[in-house]
Order: C-alpha cells, then sequence, then structure tokens
C-alpha cells in the first residue's frame, strides 16, 4: 500500500464538470445573444423610416403632453448592440459575465423597439401604459404578499385564485346592496379571512394536504360563485351593479409632470399595495412578529421549543392572508369592470404565487415582479386598443407566457421557507 | 438549583417508557444520565422540558413540586435544553436564533430590539467563554459553534439546570474536549448540569454523580471514582459486554481497492480530496481516521460511485470505476454502509422487507421479468431478521418506526446479503448503543475474516484503533499517515488528525 501526502501545491487540476457546465452555458448564451443582436440589426434596416411616437401626458388624462419621437430603426439598434456587445463578453469572458444584468439592461429597449414597429406609425400614450401596469399589478402584488405571509409561517396557500373570485363576487353584491362602494372590499376581506380560517382548520386539525385543500377551495370558489352569477345576479341586476372605486390624486404629488399621472393618480388600491408592502417588509424583517413568522416557517420545532405557539401563528397568517386576498379580489369587481362576471380572475391568483417566487418571498421583490406582470397585461391592452395587427389570442396570452420565462428562466436558485406545506405536530 | 425527579412514570401505547425514574442533581454538580437508546432517556427530559406530562411523579426544584403543562413553563422554572437535534433556524443570525421565543421589544408593533438582545449575546458568550459571532448564521457556522448558540440559548433564558441530550453525538474529539471545559465552567458558575449520554468514557470524564438507565429504570446511582467502564456497561446492557471486539491479526492477501492520485471535488466546487492514493488488501480493515469535514464523506462518494471523480484512477478488483455508476459499483461486490443512514441507507417510510431489497430488488430472485416477487422477498428479510438480530415488529413495519441500532442493522443485513467483495462502511456505529456497536464491529470482522476488504471511515478514535488492521488519518484531503496497527496509539492518531506530522 502507498500512502503519501501529496505535495502541497498541487498541480492545476482540470477544470470541473460544474465548471466545465457552466462556461459551456455561457457560450451557448453568448451565441444566444449574439444572434438576438443580430436579428436586432436586421430588424433596424427595414424600420428605419418608421416613425414612432410616445406620449406622456404632463399633468392629467388629455391635457398637455411630452412626446417623444424616434425612428424605430434607432430604438432597434441600440437593443441590438446591447445584446451582442453582452453576447460577445460572454463568449469572451465566460461564465464570470453577468448575464442577467445585460439582460436586464437590453429587455426595456428590445420592448420599446417591439411595441414601436407595432404601432406601425400611430402614436401611443405611455402614461396610460404605466398607470395601468401598476393597477393591474395590484391583485398580483396583493396576492403575492397573502401567499407569502402563508409561506414564511410554513403554510402552503394556493387558493388565492379562489380568493380573488370570491372576494369580487361577495364585493360586488356587497356594495351593490348597501350601495356603499366602502363595504366592497371590507365584506371581501372578512369572508377571505372566513376562507382561511377554514383552510388552516382543515390543513392543521385534520391533516388534509395543503395542496389538496388549496386545490378544493380554488375549485369550490369557481363553483359557487358561477352558480351565483348565473343563477342569482343574473336575474337581479340589481345586486351586480356597485358603484366603482373612484381615482383620487394626491394634492401636490400629483402636479409633478409625467410623473403625477402614473404615479399618484390612482386608486386607493395602488396606494394601499405600496403601503402594505412598507409595512410588510417592516413587519417581517424587523419586528418580533415577523421573526416568530419566520421560524415557524423555517423551523417550527425550534419556534416551538422555545414556547412560541406555532399553530397560532399559523392560524393567524392564514387568516391575515385570507383578509389581503379576498380584499385584493373586491379591486376586480370594483374597480374598472363595475360588476362581477365569470371567472374574472382569469389566472391572476396564481400569477400572483409566480411573484412571490420571482421576488424571493420578499414584499419589495414581489412587488416588482407584480410589476412585470402588470406591465405585459398593460401592453396588451395598449396594444389592443390601438388595433395593433396581431391575432387577439396571441396578445392575451402574452402575461402567461411572461410568466413562463420568467419562472422557468429568469429566476435564478431562489430558496423559499424550508417548511412551508410541512404540518407541525405539538407533542 | 437543586432538581430532583420523584418516581416519575410515562406509560406510551405499549411502552413504559419511564418507570418509577428518580434522579436528582444538585446545584453546581453535574448529573451523568446513561443509557442505550430506548432506555426511556428522552422521555425522561421531554419530561423535565415541559413537552410531556408524566403519568404520575413529581418534578421538585429546590425541594418545591412543580408542574409544566409546555416547553415555557419549563423555561420559566429555569430549566434549559440542548436538544441533540439542534433547535436553530438555518436561516436566522446567531443573535435571532438566542433571542427567539424570549425577544425584547420596542414600540407599538414590538419591533425586535437588536441591540439590546445583541449586547446580551455578546455579554453572556464573553462571561461563559461561549465563543462564537453574533452576526454570523447559523447555517455558515460548524457544529460545535452551533452548539454554544444552544447552550447560549438556555442562559439568556437564565436557566440554572441546563439539560444536554446526547451533547457530543455531532462533534469532533477536540469540540467535544471544549464542550467539558464549558460544562466544567457552567458547573463552577453555579448552574445544575445534567448531561445525557450513551457514552461511558463521557460520564466518567465529566460527571459528579452518574445515574445509569436501562428499559425506563434506573439500573443504579454510581460516582465516577469509584466505578469502571466494564460496571457502567454491565448496567446499561444488563450483561457483560465485551468493550474491545477480540480480533485476530489480518492475513491480507490481493490489492481489491486501489486508489491512484485521486482528486474530488467537494459541492462548493472546492477540492475535497487531494491527490490520495490508498491500498486496501483482501482479509485487511483499513480504518480512514481524521476530523469530520477533512475529505472522508468525498472520498466515500466517490469510490461507492455517488460523486464525481475529478482525476486520478479508482480501480476495484481490477476494475476500472471511475466513472461507474452506483449500481455498477455494487454489481462488482462492494457493500455500502453510508455515514448518514436516514438519508442515504433507508428509506424510513417504507417497510423493513422493502428497504431489505433496495439495492437488488431489479435482480432474480425478487424481480420476475419486472414484477416482484413478494413471496421470496418475504421469505429472505425474514431471514436477515433472524440472522442479523434486527429487533422488529415484523418485517413490514416501517424501517423510520426502528430504533438507529436495528436501522444500522437493516442496512448492514442487506449489505452483507449479496457476495461481497470489498466493504465501505463509513461512521459504522454513530449514534449506536454499546450492545449494538459490539455488533455491527463482530460483523465487519467477520467479513473480513471471509476475505473482504473493508475500508473503515470514522472520526471515533476507539473504532478506528479497535477496528483497524492499518490506520490511514485524513486531514485537508489529504492522507497524511497511514500506521499499522501496532503503531497507531491514541496520541499519533491524534496528532496526525490535527494535521501535526
Amino acid at each position: 500500500m502507498t500512502a503519501s501526502a501529496a505535495p502541497a501545491n498541487v498541480a492545476p487540476v482540470a477544470l470541473s464538470e460544474g465548471h466545465r457546465r457552466a462556461q459551456r452555458a455561457a457560450r451557448i448564451r453568448g451565441v444566444i445573444f449574439a444572434a438576438l443582436g443580430v436579428m436586432g440589426l436586421s430588424f433596424a434596416s427595414g424600420t428605419m423610416s418608421h416613425d414612432v411616437t410616445f406620449r406622456f401626458w404632463l399633468q392629467q388624462q388629455g391635457g398637455d403632453a411630452w412626446e417623444f419621437h424616434a425612428m424605430a430603426g434607432v430604438i432597434w439598434i441600440i437593443a441590438a448592440l446591447i445584446t451582442g456587445i453582452g453576447g460577445i463578453l460572454q463568449l469572451w469572458r465566460g461564465a464570470s459575465v453577468s448575464w442577467r444584468r445585460w439582460m436586464a439592461l437590453a429587455m426595456p429597449f428590445w420592448i420599446a423597439a417591439i411595441i414601436g414597429t407595432l404601432l406601425a406609425g400611430k402614436p401611443a400614450v405611455l402614461t396610460n401604459l404605466f398607470a395601468g401596469s401598476l393597477e393591474y399589478a395590484f391583485p398580483i402584488a396583493m396576492g403575492a404578499f397573502a401567499a407569502m405571509i402563508c409561506e414564511r409561517s410554513g403554510m402552503l396557500n394556493i387558493a388565492i385564485e379562489g380568493k380573488f373570485l370570491l372576494g369580487a363576487c361577495v364585493a360586488s353584491i356587497a356594495a351593490s346592496v348597501t350601495g356603499l362602494v366602502i363595504v366592497g372590499p371590507i365584506v371581501a376581506a372578512l369572508v377571505g379571512v372566513g376562507v382561511g380560517w377554514l383552510m388552516t382548520w382543515l390543513a392543521i386539525r385534520h391533516r388534509v394536504d395543503q395542496i389538496i385543500v388549496g386545490t378544493v377551495v380554488n375549485f369550490g370558489a369557481l363553483g359557487v360563485t358561477n352558480f351565483m352569477y348565473l343563477r342569482v345576479l343574473q336575474l337581479n341586476t340589481n345586486l351586480n351593479t356597485p358603484p366603482t372605486v373612484e381615482a383620487i390624486k394626491i394634492p401636490l404629488l400629483s402636479d409633478i409632470p409625467v410623473l403625477g399621472p402614473i404615479l399618484f393618480s390612482g386608486t386607493p388600491y395602488l396606494y394601499l399595495a405600496l403601503v402594505t408592502m412598507v409595512v410588510l417588509t417592516y413587519m417581517l424583517f424587523r419586528t418580533r412578529w415577523g421573526l416568530r413568522l419566520r421560524a415557524s416557517g423555517e423551523y417550527p420545532q425550534a419556534a416551538g421549543t422555545v414556547g412560541v405557539d406555532v399553530i397560532k401563528i399559523r392560524y393567524r397568517a392564514m387568516m391575515l392572508a385570507g383578509a389581503l386576498a379576498g380584499f385584493a379580489g373586491s379591486y376586480l369587481s370594483l374597480h374598472s369592470a363595475g360588476s362581477f362576471q365569470i371567472n374574472m380572475s382569469a389566472g391572476k391568483g396564481f400569477i400572483a404565487i409566480a411573484a412571490m417566487i420571482f421576488g424571493g418571498w420578499n414584499p419589495i421583490g414581489a412587488f416588482g415582479a407584480a410589476l412585470v406582470f402588470g406591465f405585459s397585461d398593460a401592453t396588451q391592452t395598449l396594444l389592443s386598443s390601438l388595433g395593433v395587427d396581431v391575432p387577439p389570442q396571441i396578445l392575451t396570452s402574452v402575461p402567461y407566457l411572461v410568466t413562463i420565462v420568467v419562472v422557468a428562466g429568469l429566476v435564478g436558485r431562489v430558496r423559499g421557507p424550508a417548511m412551508a406545506g410541512q404540518p407541525y405536530e405539538q407533542s | 438549583m437543586r432538581l430532583e425527579l420523584r418516581e416519575i412514570t410515562k406509560q406510551f401505547p405499549g411502552v413504559l417508557a419511564n418507570d418509577r425514574i428518580s434522579i436528582s442533581a444538585d446545584r453546581g454538580k453535574v448529573l451523568g444520565l446513561l443509557g442505550e437508546n430506548g432506555a426511556g432517556k428522552t422521555t425522561l427530559m421531554n419530561i423535565l422540558s415541559g413537552l410531556y406530562r408524566p403519568d404520575s411523579g413529581e418534578i421538585l426544584i429546590d425541594g418545591e413540586p412543580r408542574l409544566f403543562s409546555d416547553p415555557a413553563d419549563a423555561i420559566t422554572a429555569g430549566i434549559g435544553m440542548v436538544h441533540q437535534h439542534f433547535m436553530l433556524v438555518p436561516v436566522f443570525d446567531v443573535v435571532e436564533s438566542v433571542a427567539l421565543g424570549a425577544e425584547p421589544v420596542t414600540g407599538l408593533v414590538h419591533t425586535f430590539d437588536r441591540a439590546t438582545a445583541r449586547k446580551r449575546v455578546v455579554e453572556l458568550s464573553a462571561q461563559y467563554g461561549l465563543h462564537v459571532d453574533p452576526d454570523a448564521k447559523i447555517e455558515d457556522l460548524p457544529v460545535g459553534v452551533r452548539q454554544r448558540v444552544e447552550i447560549l440559548k438556555a442562559l439568556y433564558r437564565k436557566s440554572d439546570i441546563l439539560v444536554l441530550d446526547e451533547p457530543s453525538a455531532v462533534l469532533t474529539p477536540g469540540e467535544t474536549e471544549e464542550l467539558f471545559a464549558i460544562i466544567r465552567g457552567l458547573a463552577a458558575g453555579g448552574t445544575t448540569v445534567i448531561f445525557i449520554t450513551h457514552k461511558l468514557n463521557e460520564v466518567l470524564e465529566v460527571a459528579d454523580t452518574i445515574t445509569v438507565l436501562r428499559r425506563g429504570r434506573v439500573a443504579g446511582t454510581v460516582l465516577p471514582d469509584e466505578t469502571s467502564r466494564e460496571e457502567l456497561a454491565n448496567l446499561m446492557v444488563g450483561r457483560d459486554v465485551e468493550l474491545t471486539v477480540t480480533r485476530s491479526p489480518a492475513k491480507p492477501a490481493g490489492v481489491v481497492l486501489e486508489l491512484v492520485d485521486l482528486n474530488v471535488r467537494d459541492d462548493r466546487d472546492s477540492m475535497a480530496v487531494r491527490g490520495v492514493n490508498l491500498e486496501v488488501r483482501a482479509g485487511e480493515i483499513v480504518a480512514v481516521a481524521g476530523v469530520q469535514g477533512n475529505g472522508q464523506t468525498e472520498l466515500v462518494e466517490a469510490i461507492t460511485g455517488l460523486r464525481q471523480v475529478d482525476s486520478g484512477s479508482l480501480r476495484i478488483g481490477g476494475q476500472v470505476v471511475e466513472h461507474a455508476s452506483p449500481r455498477r459499483v455494487s454489481d462488482l461486490g462492494v457493500a455500502h454502509i453510508p455515514e448518514d443512514r436516514s438519508r442515504d441507507g433507508l428509506i424510513g417510510s417504507m417497510t423493513v422487507e422493502e428497504n431489505y431489497i433496495l439495492d437488488s430488488y431489479h435482480r432474480d430472485p425478487y424481480s420476475n421479468g419486472g414484477r416482484l416477487d413478494w413471496k421470496v422477498i418475504g421469505e429472505k428479510a425474514e431471514v436477515g431478521v433472524r440472522e442479523f438480530d434486527i429487533r422488529t415488529p415484523s418485517i413490514e413495519t416501517h424501517v423510520g418506526a426502528l430504533s438507529g441500532g436495528n436501522q444500522q442493522k437493516v442496512i448492514v443485513a442487506r449489505e452483507f446479503s449479496r457476495p461481497v467483495q470489498l466493504v465501505i462502511a463509513a461512521q459504522p456505529t454513530r449514534g449506536l448503543d454499546v450492545g449494538s456497536i459490539e455488533y455491527i464491529h463482530r460483523r465487519i470482522i467477520e467479513q473480513r475474516d471471509a476475505g473482504a476488504a473493508i475500508l473503515i471511515v470514522s472520526t471515533e478514535l476507539d473504532e478506528v484503533l479497535a477496528l483497524g488492521d492499518r490506520v490511514a488519518v485524513m486531514f485537508a484531503g489529504q492522507i497524511v499517515g497511514v500506521l499499522s496497527s501496532d503503531q497507531a496509539t491514541k496520541e499519533a492518531v491524534g496528532m496526525l488528525m490535527g494535521g501535526v506530522h
């Protein structure tokens, strides 16, 4: 037998499998980026004479506007150059290039170029696009916050969709009956709390699998609201004609040129989403409640052995999340629609869960992710309202395509709470 | 404070876990609570920490009877627990982990007052010599330091009675020594310490009195100066136990395992095994000693096909296996007793018989054209259970429900049920009681005498010295020395383990 201690300064060893794989991936990305760059340039040559006009309202809808003029070709060239340089850098420097940053930089130009080309010379008002992104982002962000609170406490809540639907339905009825718009969101939130309690009771007390509980609530909500709509609301339309939530201009701030109409002339929903984001961030990471909540989701036994009541924390988290999700549901019927429609949540509850993951189980990240989804929704609305020559089926599927791309491709390795979905048994 | 348990009885369905157990520990003293797995130590501890309520009996603190209905009560009464599996949230930092459940707060929304908590942690760690970076994340800390955090957690809650459950199970010899120093320091400062373990040497070293439990009862209370390892082992097991297995000198034959310049990377892509050269011959046991985390895990995974070899050559029975799959390696007649039996050795939620065929379910006689022959499987599993003395209600019992010793026997029974030319055993007796250790050691020596080549990896010095015909010491990914069994003394191996050579 020979056992020699190898010399301390070992000759450089061949690259490991992991390294090789990263290098190969970087090369593939480099080629794709470079190809996209070339593609962008080829689009540029065809669209050099193509006029793009983007308009921003200065003070208010329909008032004075600030206009941005450019040739679509120029935007294409910028987008192509950024992408191409990123691709060449990756081919040259390999895996050390932070390609996500290059992509984030190139993305706005690609989007501007694509929209500009599709508009085919028609002027577009981007104030509406951005303000719309924020509005569309609201239910997704709020749903993401709700799902996040649950998962941080160790509960898996996939029933955001169901709570949206129930919230939308009861909000419309409650607001119609009372004639007071404020009653809608309150009742919706209360219904959400009840559903949240029921889910927790089933999952904790009766040990029903949390995915199954969530699925049951989603389908149950769809069935109940369909029934309500077809059998009750359609026959008594006065039950489904709620007052709508009006936009509120924030004094002074809404007078800021360009930004005012985008950020500070929205509905209370938008402001509440921002407030929730800030408050929730503080509560999660700076308070006793947050510390215990996160401990319950990461390692409930650790919390239990120091006398923290994990079960109670999980009940409360689920009920709070129910309130947020139900409240967000009221947006669907009380915002622009002005009535409840069948399946009007249309998968937003699931996109909210995607936003939570994309945002790394963090309120600010989740809000950012919700904006991405809101933007794709708003773009679709903008393009179809301008009668762009693209099949509507393709346009409406854009938000879902974005979800797939974001969750599958863009999200790096993010780590959620370790014990989400695992039942905890207090011995 | 003085702690006394009087006539504690706890009945579980089918098991009398604690049968009129009485123990007592004086202020500033260390009580060693010794017992095998299943002797009732853990139940007793759970009663003391408020997780269980006794059916009868009393807990007295300073002579006053106390009743605990939940963990918070026990904490208030001054009892601090250090659990065997650390109760620490991996993504929290030290301050958050220590303060959890007893957080200082300010303001309306109970903002966590981190500054105050951090100050207490720093003070306590200075006062008791528990060195730890208060801002480090738990998951980045080595186990020895995590244990200090656990002790800090108890001290932070002003515990006067500290209960440590199998505290050395996860520690290296050096960390264990540090722990003992900490325990002595705490006792000198007036803390009452209850030290639960199954390791004879440890109670002899650190305890002021030793109470031995066996099958839910107190088998005896002795003083360390007036007893011996043999007497303690006898009290624990209820019969005389051979503490060192006798073995005849090895008769090495041809080379079975041959490693040349082997390099292996760990999960973080840094080189964990560096240029290792090693031969293991048929009929000999080579024991690899070393502190946990010096490349032993990666070495074993590379040999068994579970991890990519970076470079170098690896032969088993003359066959080149650098890039072989685990199944190919196992087909060559390699038995693998993995380091972490619940993760890599068994599937806890599957039955004893299912686990028994995990390595050969796809072969005759178990599989018949893709269909499992449960009759044959059952018969063979019954044979294994009998031959290896596995204590299980039936072969249809979930493996996860068995004790650690019996789980390990299931693995050994499975691995030895095939013709074997090489045995790779990593930490084969970790967490096992004296009786099971003796049994597993005997089985391994039997395999050697039957002509198999054996590679044992262990961090337990006693085990390495008891079994190794040759001892190879690993440090920082390299084999820093190979000693024959008469050269291999505790001191010599210990020095090499610490990197001194």
